[in-house]
Parts: C-alpha cells; sequence; structure tokens
C-alpha cells in the first residue's frame, strides 16, 4: 500500500484503461505511460470488448458507468476469460457502492480518479507485483457486514460467510488505519502474509456461481428481467 | 433434587441437620403429648361429697341375687327384658332445711331405670343422647318429696344393657339436689355440651370444605374431607334406634360410620400430602362399607357386633396410618399444618388407646371413654391447618401481586429500551439510505465534474490552483460520505479511512505521516458517537495536518492514539481517548490566552476553528509550539454531547 517498489517492469504490462470522460481518461493514461506501462484506453464498453477479444491485458482498469454499459459486465468476462489478469476499478469516492459489487464479480480494489499521478502508476505496480491493495473504508464495510445484524444491512449485498476469524481481524486492523506490519505484529503473522490473506479475501467475496452472478446483478439493479 | 446442579445438592445436604433436628424435635414433643394426656385424664371427672355414696346394692341377675359394691361391670347382653336389676337402700334425715333431694348416676351403659320406694323417677332411654355408650353421658332425677320417707328409703335400678360391650353402673349418689347439681352439670358440659359444640363446629366445616371443593375441583382432598365431616356430623346427631322404625337402619349406618369417616380422613391425608393412590386403595373403605352393611341387612344387635369388632379397630389402624403419614409428611414438608395435624393425631392416638383398654377392662377403670371427645383436637387441628393456608395462600397473592407489580415495571423498562434501540436502528438504516443516495448524486454529479477539473487543470499546466481546489472538494466529499457510516461508536474506523487520505495528501509534499497506536485497542468505542462528531474531530485533524503541511514547513508529521484512565477513577469506563498531531516544523508563537499570534492570519484562523471543533465535541484541545514543532493534542470526552451546544 504505501511501499513503493522502485523497480520498473522489465517487459512493458499492457493495461487496458476503459474510462468515458475524455480528460480523465487522458490523465491517467498520461501517468501510466509515463511509469512505463502499455496502456489500450477505450471510451465504451464496446471498445473494450473488441480490444480484449484480441488479447488478454496483464491489467484492467476500468470505470463503472459506460455509456453503453455497466463496468461490472467487463469485470465479469474478463474474469471468466483470462482468469490471471489483475482488475481495477476507478471511482470518484472509492464508495463501497460501486467498488464492493465490483469486488462481487472479480475486482480487487480501486483506483481514485483524482489520485497523484505518482500514486496511480505505485497502485498499479503494486498490484502486478500481486499485492492486492483494500482501503480502510472497504475493509470497513466488509467487517460491518461480518457483524450480525437482525435485518439485511443498506449498501451493495455481500456474503461474508466464508471469511476466516483470522481474515476478518486483518480487515479490522486495516478499517482501523494500521499498516500491514502492525496487524501482522498484533496476530503474530510474519508480515509479508498479509498481502496473500488479503488476496483470498477478495476471491472469497467474489460470486462464482452463474446464479448467484444473476442474482447479484438483480439485486443491483444491474440487469431487469 | 439432582445430581446435575452442585449447588443444589450441597444446599440440600445443608438442609439436612435442620430437617433431622425438625423431626427429631416432633418425634419428642409426641411422647410428651401422651404423658400430658395421661397426666391430664388422671384428674378425676368431679364428684359430689362422698358422704351422698351409695354403692352396697344386691344385684338380682337372671334369678340369682348377690350382693355388689359399685362401680360394677354386667356380662353384656342382647334383650331389654329382664334386666339386672340392683336395689338397695339410702337415709334420708327428713325436714325442710334439706330441701329436695335427688339420685345422680355419673356414669352407665347402656340405659338405667331409678325406683325409688317403688316409684319410677327416670328413665334414661328416654334421653337419646345418654344412650350413646360412646357419650359419658350422667343422669340426675330429683325424687319427688312425697315419695321420701324419714329414714331409710328403697332405691332399685334397673340397669339395660344393649351389647356388645358389657353393661356398667358407676358409683351413685342420692342427697341433696343443691349438693348433686353442680357435679352433674360440670360433667354434662365436659361429656354432652362439648361434643355437641364440636359437633357444630365440625358442621361448619364441612360446609367450608364443600365450598372449598366445589370452587377447586382439581382439589379432591378437600372434598373428601368434607364427606368424612358431613358424616361426622350425621353421626353425632343422630340418634340410638331402639325400636325398628323406617329411618332406624339410615340411623344405624350412620351412627356405625366412624370407621367410614376415618377411612375418608386417611384419603383426604394421602391426597392432601402428595402421595401416589395406592393400587388397591379403596380398599381401605371396605371395613366401613362392611360395617354399614351390617347395619343396613342385619339387626341391631348384628351392627353393633361388626362395629365393635371391626370399626373400631379399623379406626384405630387409621389413625395409626394417618400418624404415620402425616409424620412423613413432616419430615418431607416442615410445614404448620402437618406439625399440627400430626400432635393432634397423637391426642387422638392416645384417648383410642386408653378407650380400648377400658372396654376390655385391661386397665382399672370408670369406663370414661375420651375417643369421640378427643377427636376434636383433630377438628381443631384441621380449622387451624386450613385458616393458616387460607392466610399464606393471601400473603402469596400479595407477594405475587407485589412481584407482579415489579415485573410489569420491567417489561415496561424493556420495552422502552427496545423502542429507544428500535428507533436508533430505524435512524441507522435511514441515515445508511440518505447517504447511499447522497452518494450516489454526488458520484453522478459533482464528484465526475471534480475530477473532470482536476484533469484539465493538469493538462493546462495554468490552473494548478484550480486542480488543488477540485482535489481538496472531492476530499471532503469523501470525508462528508465517510462519516456518514455507521462505524458503531469505534472512532478509529474513521481515523482509518482518515489515514489514507492524509498519507495521499501528504505524499506530493514529501511528508512522512508516522502512525502510532499507542494502546493496542486504539481509542474507546463510544456508542453516543454521531456522524457531526466525526466531521469535527476529522476536520480539526485535517487542519492540524494542513498547518504542518503549510505554515510549520515540517518533514514529519507524528500521530499518536492512546486510551488513557483517569487519574481521578481508575474504572475501565472512564478511559480517555486520546489522539496526538505532533510535526517537527518551525513552529509558531502562541499568544498568552493561547491564540497563535505572530504566525499570520491564516493560521490563526486555522487555530480558531480547531478550538470550535472540539468544543463542540466536549473534547479539550492542548495546543505546544516551540522552535522543535508544534503538538496538538486531542482529548476526547468520556461521553460526547447529544446535541451541537456550541454550533451557536
Amino acid at each position: 500500500m504505501s511501499v513503493l517498489s522502485d523497480q520498473g517492469p522489465s517487459q512493458p504490462v499492457s493495461i487496458l484503461l476503459v474510462e468515458d470522460d475524455a480528460p480523465t481518461l487522458w490523465r491517467l493514461q498520461d501517468a501510466l505511460a509515463k511509469a512505463g506501462f502499455h496502456v489500450t484506453p477505450a471510451a465504451t464498453l464496446t471498445e473494450a470488448r473488441a480490444s480484449l477479444a484480441q488479447a488478454g491485458p496483464k491489467v484492467l482498469l476500468t470505470d463503472l458507468q459506460l455509456p453503453d454499459g455497466h463496468g461490472n459486465e467487463l469485470i465479469r468476462e474478463t474474469r471468466q476469460r483470462y482468469p490471471d489478469t489483475e482488475i481495477m476499478v476507478i471511482s470518484i469516492l472509492g464508495d463501497e457502492e460501486s467498488v464492493i459489487s465490483a469486488i462481487t464479480v472479480g475486482a480487487t480494489g480501486y483506483l481514485l480518479k483524482d489520485a497523484f499521478p505518482t500514486d496511480i502508476a505505485a497502485t498499479v505496480r503494486e498490484l502486478v507485483a500481486g499485492h492486492s491493495p483494500i482501503s480502510a473504508s472497504i475493509a470497513r464495510f466488509i467487517v460491518r457486514r461480518t457483524q450480525s445484524t437482525a435485518e439485511p444491512p443498506p449498501g451493495p449485498p455481500l456474503n461474508t460467510a466464508k471469511l476466516t476469524p483470522r481474515e476478518i481481524d486483518i480487515l479490522w486492523g486495516i478499517a482501523k488505519g494500521f499498516s500491514y506490519a502492525e496487524i501482522a505484529g498484533h496476530l503474530g503473522l510474519s508480515r509479508q502474509t498479509v498481502p496473500g490473506h488479503i488476496k483470498n479475501i477478495y476471491r472469497k467475496l467474489e460470486v462464482h456461481t452463474r446464479g448467484e452472478a444473476v442474482f447479484e446483478a438483480l439485486q443491483q439493479g444491474l440487469i431487469r428481467l | 433434587m439432582t445430581d446435575a446442579a452442585p449447588t443444589t445438592v450441597s444446599s440440600g445436604r445443608r438442609r439436612w441437620p435442620k430437617r433431622a433436628t425438625l423431626l427429631v424435635q416432633y418425634l419428642l414433643l409426641q411422647p410428651l403429648i401422651i404423658i400430658l394426656c395421661l397426666v391430664v385424664l388422671r384428674i378425676p371427672p368431679p364428684e359430689p361429697p362422698s358422704r351422698y355414696l351409695v354403692t352396697d346394692f344386691s344385684l338380682r341377675e337372671n334369678g340369682a341375687e348377690q350382693p355388689v359394691t359399685l362401680p360394677h361391670f354386667t356380662a353384656s347382653r342382647h334383650a331389654m327384658s329382664d334386666p339386672p336389676l340392683y336395689s338397695g337402700r339410702f337415709t334420708w334425715p327428713g325436714g325442710e332445711p334439706q330441701g329436695a333431694w335427688s339420685v345422680l348416676l355419673p356414669r352407665f351403659t347402656n340405659g338405667v331405670e331409678v325406683t325409688v320406694n317403688g316409684v319410677v323417677i327416670l328413665d334414661s332411654r328416654r334421653n337419646p343422647a345418654a344412650n350413646r355408650p360412646d357419650r359419658n353421658t350422667p343422669e340426675i332425677a330429683v325424687i319427688p318429696a312425697s315419695l321420701l320417707r324419714e329414714g331409710p328409703n328403697d332405691l332399685a335400678i334397673r340397669l339395660f344393657v344393649w351389647g356388645p360391650i358389657k353393661g356398667f353402673l358407676d358409683r351413685l349418689y342420692v342427697g341433696p339436689d343443691a349438693m348433686l347439681r353442680s357435679s352433674y352439670d360440670t360433667r354434662t358440659l365436659l361429656f354432652v355440651t362439648l361434643p355437641v359444640v364440636f359437633s357444630a363446629w365440625q358442621a361448619i366445616l364441612a360446609v367450608i370444605l364443600g365450598i372449598m371443593w366445589a370452587m377447586r375441583r382439581h382439589e379432591p382432598a378437600y372434598g373428601v374431607l368434607a364427606a368424612a365431616m358431613a358424616i361426622g356430623v350425621g353421626q353425632a346427631f343422630l340418634q340410638t334406634p331402639l325400636e325398628d322404625s323406617p329411618f332406624s337402619r339410615l340411623n344405624a349406618i350412620l351412627i356405625s360410620a366412624a370407621p367410614l369417616e376415618s377411612a375418608f380422613v386417611l384419603t383426604f391425608a394421602l391426597l392432601f400430602f402428595g402421595w401416589k393412590w395406592p393400587r388397591y386403595g379403596w380398599l381401605i373403605f371396605a371395613p366401613g362399607v362392611v360395617v354399614a352393611a351390617a347395619g343396613l341387612v342385619g339387626d341391631a344387635t348384628l351392627s353393633r357386633e361388626a362395629f365393635l369388632f371391626v370399626g373400631a379397630p379399623t379406626v384405630g389402624l387409621y389413625v395409626i396410618a394417618l400418624a404415620l403419614v402425616v409424620g412423613h409428611s413432616v419430615w418431607r414438608r416442615q410445614d404448620a399444618v402437618s406439625f399440627m395435624l400430626g400432635c393432634a393425631l397423637t391426642i387422638v392416638l392416645t384417648c383410642w388407646a386408653l378407650d380400648l383398654l377400658s372396654v376390655l377392662q385391661l386397665v382399672p377403670n370408670r369406663r370414661i371413654l375420651l375417643a369421640r371427645l378427643s377427636y376434636s383436637a383433630m377438628l381443631v387441628a384441621i380449622g387451624a391447618g386450613l385458616t393458616w393456608r387460607f392466610a399464606r395462600a393471601l400473603n402469596q397473592v400479595d407477594g405475587f401481586a407485589a412481584s407482579m407489580v415489579i415485573l410489569v415495571r420491567e417489561a415496561e423498562d424493556k420495552l422502552k429500551a427496545s423502542f429507544a434501540r428500535e428507533e436508533e436502528r430505524a435512524r441507522a438504516a435511514a441515515l445508511a439510505r440518505e447517504r447511499t443516495r447522497l452518494m450516489r448524486d454526488l458520484h453522478d454529479g459533482l464528484g465526475g465534474q471534480l475530477v473532470s477539473i482536476v484533469a484539465l487543470s493538469e493538462r493546462g499546466n495554468a490552473g494548478a490552483g484550480i486542480g488543488d481546489a477540485a482535489r481538496a472538494a472531492l476530499k471532503d466529499l469523501r470525508l462528508v460520505i465517510d462519516s456518514m457510516d455507521d462505524i458503531g461508536g469505534d472512532l478509529m474506523l474513521a481515523l482509518g479511512s482518515w489515514r489514507e487520505r492524509a498519507t495521499a495528501q501528504l505524499r506530493p509534499h514529501d511528508i512522512a505521516l508516522v502512525w502510532r497506536a499507542v494502546s493496542p485497542q486504539g481509542l474507546p468505542v463510544h456508542p453516543e458517537l454521531r456522524p457531526w462528531h466525526v466531521i469535527q474531530i476529522v476536520r480539526l485533524l485535517d487542519e492540524a495536518v494542513t498547518n504542518a503541511v503549510k505554515h510549520a514547513e515540517a518533514r514529519r508529521i507524528t500521530v499518536s492514539i492512546e486510551t488513557s484512565i483517569d487519574a481521578e477513577a481508575d474504572s475501565q469506563d472512564l478511559a480517555l481517548g486520546r489522539i496526538t498531531i505532533e510535526d517537527d516544523g518551525k513552529g509558531f508563537e502562541l499568544a498568552p490566552d493561547g491564540e497563535a499570534a505572530a504566525a499570520g492570519q491564516h493560521a490563526a484562523r486555522g487555530l480558531r476553528n480547531m478550538r470550535s471543533r472540539a468544543a463542540r465535541c466536549g473534547a479539550e484541545l492542548e495546543l505546544s509550539s516551540d522552535a522543535g514543532g508544534t503538538r496538538v493534542r486531542l482529548t476526547l470526552p468520556h461521553r460526547f454531547p447529544d446535541s451541537d451546544a456550541a454550533a451557536g
């Protein structure tokens, strides 16, 4: 999260960048290209699908509100076709409303649209290095969901039943602003194992079956029957 | 008492000595009662002066004549004809001052006919009470003055005996009525009036118990006892039939109903003290039924024999059984009712045993039968027990009412709390929905536009200030949305997001943010924490960081979070949260009143804002600054204020 890896990629990492707002697209593309990434821009779902049809990128960065559809559709398709592709959502507010729904279809974390160029590059570099970033507010949302409540809590649906107590402890630590090292210290873990736990958390929150996916989509109002 | 609960077992063990003590007390009390009974019964019934005694008689029985001295027992017989005749004499001194003379017969069984100078002056068979051998009815008869002769007078007594018990004639007195009457009255009071009083009491008990049973059908014990009482009453007031009449056989049944009555009382005791009804339990009514059948089918003789040989032992046996049942109940229930009943039963049992010895002539006696009279002790015990139970039930009702009031109050409180919780939940849900709506609106509108401004300003290279402003606006948007989230009173959850935002803000300025959680749990949880508290605190922290960035030229900012226990109260509940922000910048001068003086208008306004935010949350703000850096220490309150009192 805060520790940057300084060595650049030996081979250009391919990124599919999907964003409909032109100034934002340019800005993100600039930041990533300057950091040495190979960026393929796309402004619509159709363009993104056309690009995906040719080759699977190493990283998919996508906005959610697209002129011809929802970014979650793209995430789900990419996840199915290219399981090795790292996916991140580009979000304006980093709010759980958009990010959690993307996580349930396969995204790992989000990128703020107004992040500084160096932060953007650093985040993607960590993602490629296998570190799935998770923000305090998203961790907070997830752990609040693990607490049993009488009525279904507001916000997007999320199934936290598969999370282990240790993973929930890690999420609590992140939600309270502790660094990986501090969390590892509290829980008696090695610092290096924390990112692996976080990756597992993302995988466990993903909705796997088609039926589940349709249900989730219905819940979110993404599709109508 | 089960072995599963150790506390129950131990308490049970502790109660054992108490129980045993009670039982020992009970068992020691019974011999005492028996001794007391024997002592009381040894007191002779009142008798007139012995100079009026007439004891020497000549008895003519079955054609044979012999001299006898009273008291005298004769053989039992079954016919009224040719009864034993006692002939004797007494001397009347004559003269008016003597007043009227009487003959007093303190005790006889079963009937007497008294003749003075050949004239019959008394036939006890006309007196129904006197015909009952179980009553010790005395008789007195005034001798008409015209019959008396100065000097010796003839006195003849015919003793009517109807078996199976032997006839008995106690010493009799002839003397001035004034001398004999008081003794007679006392005996009548003891042996005639008192049984009637107790029988009336028994009748009342029968009515009370009957009503009780009618109102509480699920307690048949009361019905059974009411039946016993009713039988007892009938038995006491009905007369012994001397001749055959339409009701004589019914009378015979009722009078011989004592075994039936005792069977009912035994049944009551079994039911009342919670015994399992024995399989052949109804057999305890068999002797009573046999006696009744004898009265119904056979003649008077058979009826009497059945009563004496079946009925009386049955009564004794049942009284013994009753004593055992009640004794067991004393051990098990340790209540006043069983204790009283047990003592009363001992009295009855003692008197019954004495009567038996007396009837069988195993001890010298004057044939005073007391079993029936002693039964009144049991009636008193039953009445007292009923009243005791009634009073206790009333107390329980009172206690129940009081505890109901408490329960209702508790339930009310719970309901109120639950309403409050429900309200709180509804409020939180409404807030969450509102937040979601706001988030979507901001996301779709303002947020996107601000992002575009940031992108455009960077592209043009001209509007760096505009970009910063737009970025600050976005940051604030995120803060507002973030603080509206339900964090369950854990301020650490808000600080976690704040740390991320502050880190991102400081990175371009090359300022390191060091995060130190001094206490492992961070800050205490405040259930009363509201979103507006969170916004105030986070904005205050933002202000501190911004000051460090803009005015202090700091290279490193350290945020320390700790929970300090209040020195005055060492309770964990009064733990105070403390957030300290320190920078290594150049610092600024503070005016004596704590306000920033020289650091410029902007910083001064920032410090004022921080103070007002802290005040609105009830938090305490400490500022210190010197050449080595600035320290802002925010001490959170024990309890966050409900309303924004300092807002105006």
